[in-house]
């Protein structure tokens, strides 16, 4: 619960496992409670020890939050020095100051991870150890706390007010793993807490949450619907879904995807022009991924895949993206295609996408038809408003060809139009310098369209729930 | 090209000495450290008298050596090992070389077997052999490379120099142990606890493999070299530390079902001496671990080896025990700078006892004033609940011949858990 500063741009991120492990005479549920929470109390005890060690990854730089102790810089340096330090792949950054300072296109934030770890060595004399032996029928808790602090700090921040601020970070997480650990007990089963970081709008900002491990989304309803009134949230769509956690900067994505290729883009600025864009994240997906040659003939298929990107990343569904298979299956459950139209290249429209939309994902969507790609021009005030409203991406299909839209750039007074188009037919690799230079994600005009065919979109509608 | 080890002065002394004490063949045990840049031997010791031996000695007994072996592979702190064998013998060089490969190998099978530490790639596997003739006093030294099970003899130097470990540096550090292990639930052998306990003690060991070691406060690159030795004759120590993290727990079930639980609780004082041949910070880090997990190991096994208590099965009521692990004593080998050896003194045994095993297994004559006992400080233990007041005193009366043979404890205290657990068997109604 830290306020963003928009100026700030460094995230210190502190992440460490700490053991919990506590012997449980008696598994009723006050004395399980109480021995439990007096593990808890060791453990925070333990984080405002003289042994705690916060360890800037990738560096040298060692610190003793606690007895305040910096090895490597000086405690009352400001966090820029800490870059210094780090050593990153990039070879160009390695020993300067970090580029990720300047700015791209929006506010580049940065992240420094700090690793959590104890001091086992100790000033001497040694007491030497001695060694218990319990026979007794009981119970052993034994589980790993995954420690994940986030908070926000400007560049001019001191070294020792970050750390602070991540220590009372920490200690406050225990108490919330040690809330959770409890409300969730049932008999014996226990679930181990787990923290997760969401980005809210202003003025909530870097927000940290702790759930319960392996508990899944639909359970947690009325946790969120909680939260969703503490922060002053709409309880019309998710913030707190697990797919809603904030994805940090440094951290790649697994699969490989580029995720919202349209952010590093300039914005056209029209006379008394807004733009208005696709809210949330999507995957780009485009012709020849996934070992698929659809190369002339799948341009639909990724366009849909990318609108089911969007919807599953913004926790409105738990499954994958659907394979090519997957889709024409779909339209063979529900009755609109033939059984051999699995495995084949047939081209699909606006009109299967909704179908595939609902049937896979429960989302419904609305058609829009022009009957001449000239219309489409006077469709700025619509286009807007799906953008402002549901903020989903859009599939144009017409002509012979399928586009994604995310976003317009409108005037009101002048009609100006642009549209913000997303290219299935890319066949190359994912390079965002290329995508975005040579055009396959960019701005077009109203002349991109066929200016005599006719065309069908598709809107997806975002569902109302938390 | 063979190896090269350089030898302390010291050592070409008590060899001669041998040479002229004792008929038939004499065996001992070869100390020092066996890096990639150098290798140093710098104590030796006799294998002890096996009074109990069927023919009085005269033939080399491969169990008696390896035993000898293993004992004083706890009493070398870090950096220090057992490297090789030598005899001393009239014998026939090609029979002496079959004799000294086989011990060789016995002795470096048995030390292992007890180690928790997983070796290195760079780990030397060389183990040396030397032979002496008494009449003549030539010494023939050859190495085998353990790892190789078919490994021929390969010739290697023999050099004696003075002073060699004068300038060693020593790093050391106190570090704080904290195990926790779950018992099976149903419990019924001591033997159930000593395996838990083992197991627990191989993760914490890998735990601390792990371990970020700071050297003089900092976390220095590998391959950096340390200031050690760059002084002659001037002792030089070096602080460490250690920071660990957690193993990360991956059982779906956190709460689980146990029968009790073992902990070893407390801190222990850590040694370990380099070279001071440019060490590197990457060789001092190795030694040092490796003598923080063998320390623990050594004394969790020595108590183990106890003969234990015997407790009647006490259904439902809780049962606790506390035994105090024994604290580590070092005694400073003469004439040989800053070096150490170390042995564990149980709570109710005296210096004198100390001072006599340092006597039979290193051949080492040490006063009770040369003792280092101040790193480590017996704790205090809490009476345990079982009831067994009258035992104790007929114990200790039991178990004190026994430990002033030491060796003859480890062989003897093996039948004697046997003879428990036998018996354990018979009253037990489980």
């Amino acid at each position: 619960m830290v306020l963003a500063d928009s100026e700030s741009a460094v995230i210190l991120r502190l992440r460490g496992p700490l053991d919990l492990k506590c012997q449980l005479d008696c598994i009723d549920e006050v004395p399980m409670q109480k021995a439990i929470s007096r593990t808890f109390e060791a453990l925070r005890l333990q984080v405002k020890s003289e042994s705690c060690v916060l360890a800037v990854c990738n560096s040298p730089v060692l610190i003793w939050p606690n007895k305040s102790v910096f090895e490597e810089i000086t405690p009352d340096a400001p966090f820029e020095d800490i870059f210094q330090f780090i050593q990153t792949d990039d070879q160009e950054t390695s020993g300067k100051r970090s580029t990720k300072k300047k700015n791209r296109k929006g506010v580049s934030t940065s992240v420094i991870n700090l690793s959590l770890m104890m001091e086992a060595t100790k000033p001497g004399p040694a007491s030497a150890p001695i060694l218990t032996r319990t026979v007794q029928k009981s119970h052993l808790l034994c589980a790993t706390l995954p420690m994940d602090c986030a908070v926000w700090s400007s560049w001019s921040d001191t070294i020792k007010d970050g750390c602070e601020r991540l220590m009372k970070a920490l200690t406050r997480q225990l108490f919330e793993m040690e809330k959770v650990t409890l409300q969730c007990m049932k008999g014996t089963t226990l679930r181990v807490p787990e923290p997760l970081h969401f980005l809210l709008p202003e003025p909530n900002g870097l927000v940290t949450v702790v759930f319960p491990r392996g508990e899944p989304d639909k359970e947690l309803e009325a946790q969120r619907r909680e939260l969703h009134g503490q922060f002053e949230l709409p309880d019309n769509r998710p913030f707190f879904r697990r797919a809603n956690a904030y994805h940090f900067p440094n951290e790649p994505y697994k699969d490989g995807y580029l995720r919202n290729p349209h952010t590093v883009l300039t914005h056209p600025t029209l006379d008394n022009g807004k733009v208005y864009l696709v809210q949330g994240i999507y995957s780009y997906h485009h012709y020849m991924q996934d070992r698929m040659d659809d190369n002339g003939w799948g341009c639909a298929y990724r366009s849909l895949q990318t609108i089911c990107s969007w919807f599953q990343q913004q926790g409105y569904v738990e499954r994958g993206v659907p394979s090519h298979k997957e889709i024409q299956q779909a339209l063979v459950e529900v009755g609109d295609k033939q059984a051999s139209f699995v495995g084949s290249r047939q081209w699909i429209g606006s009109i299967e996408v909704q179908a595939v939309l609902n049937h896979l994902l429960g989302v419904t969507s609305k058609i829009m038809f022009v009957s001449q790609g000239s219309e489409l021009a006077s469709k700025g005030r619509e286009l807007a408003n799906h953008f402002m409203t549901e903020g989903t991406p859009v599939m144009i299909g017409g002509g012979v060809l399928a586009h994604t839209i995310l976003g317009v750039a409108w005037s009101e007074t002048t009609g100006e139009i642009r549209y913000l188009i997303l290219d299935p037919h890319y066949t190359g690799a994912e390079d965002l310098q290329v995508i975005t230079e040579k055009g396959w994600c960019g701005w077009k005009g109203p002349d991109f369209w066929d200016q005599t065919a006719y065309y069908n979109l598709c809107l997806p509608q975002r569902p109302r729930v938390i | 090209m063979g190896r090269s080890y350089i030898v302390e002065d010291d050592v070409e002394g008590y060899l001669s000495r041998l040479c002229s004490q004792l008929a038939g063949p004499v065996t001992g045990l070869l100390i020092g450290q066996s890096t990639v840049q150098r290798d140093f031997v710098v104590m030796t010791t006799r294998t002890p008298q096996n009074d109990e031996s069927a023919d009085g000695g005269k033939s080399v007994d491969k169990e008696w050596v390896s035993e000898h072996a293993r004992q004083v592979s706890r009493m070398l702190p870090g950096g220090l090992s057992v490297l090789g064998v030598f005899i001393i013998s009239e014998s026939d060089a090609k029979d002496t070389l079959t004799t000294l490969r086989q011990l060789v190998f016995s002795v470096e099978n048995l030390i292992s077997s007890e180690r928790l530490w997983t070796p290195a790639d760079d780990d030397v596997t060389d183990c040396v052999t030397l032979h002496v003739n008494p009449k003549t006093r030539k010494t023939v030294c050859r190495t085998f490379d353990v790892k190789d099970p078919k490994s021929v003899a390969k010739p290697a130097d023999w050099k004696y120099q003075s002073g060699v470990c004068s300038s060693w540096a020593t790093v050391s550090c106190c570090l704080s142990v904290d195990l926790m292990v779950p018992l099976p639930e149903n419990m019924a052998f001591t033997r159930n606890m000593d395996d838990c306990l083992k197991e627990e003690l191989k993760v914490w060991a890998q735990q601390i493999e792990r371990g970020v070691c700071l050297i003089d406060g900092k976390k220095l690159p590998e391959d950096s070299e340390l200031k050690a030795g760059q002084k002659k004759n001037v002792r030089q120590t070096i602080s460490a530390q250690l920071l660990i993290t957690p193993d990360v727990q991956t059982a779906a079930d956190v709460v689980q079902r146990c029968g009790g639980c073992v902990s070893v609780r407390g801190a222990i004082h850590s040694r370990a001496f380099l070279h001071s041949n440019k060490p590197k910070a990457k060789l001092a880090e190795k030694l040092l671990k490796r003598d923080i997990v063998s320390t623990v190991a050594t004394r969790v096994q020595m108590l183990l080896e106890e003969p234990q208590k015997q407790n009647e099965e006490n259904k439902g009521r809780k049962q606790m025990e506390q035994s105090c692990l024994p604290r580590r004593v070092f005694c400073p080998v003469k004439s040989t700078g800053p070096l150490s050896v170390c042995d564990y003194q149980f709570s109710d045994e005296g210096l004198s006892e100390m001072t006599d095993r340092f006597k039979e297994m290193l051949d080492m004559d040490a006063a009770e004033e040369d003792l280092d006992a101040t790193c480590e400080i017996i704790a205090e233990v809490i009476e345990s609940e079982a009831t067994e007041e009258e035992e104790p005193a007929e114990e200790n009366e039991m178990l004190d011949p026994w430990r002033n043979n030491y060796i003859g404890v480890a062989m003897a205290t093996a039948v004697a858990l046997l003879a428990l657990a036998a018996s354990i068997m018979y009253l037990s109604d489980v």
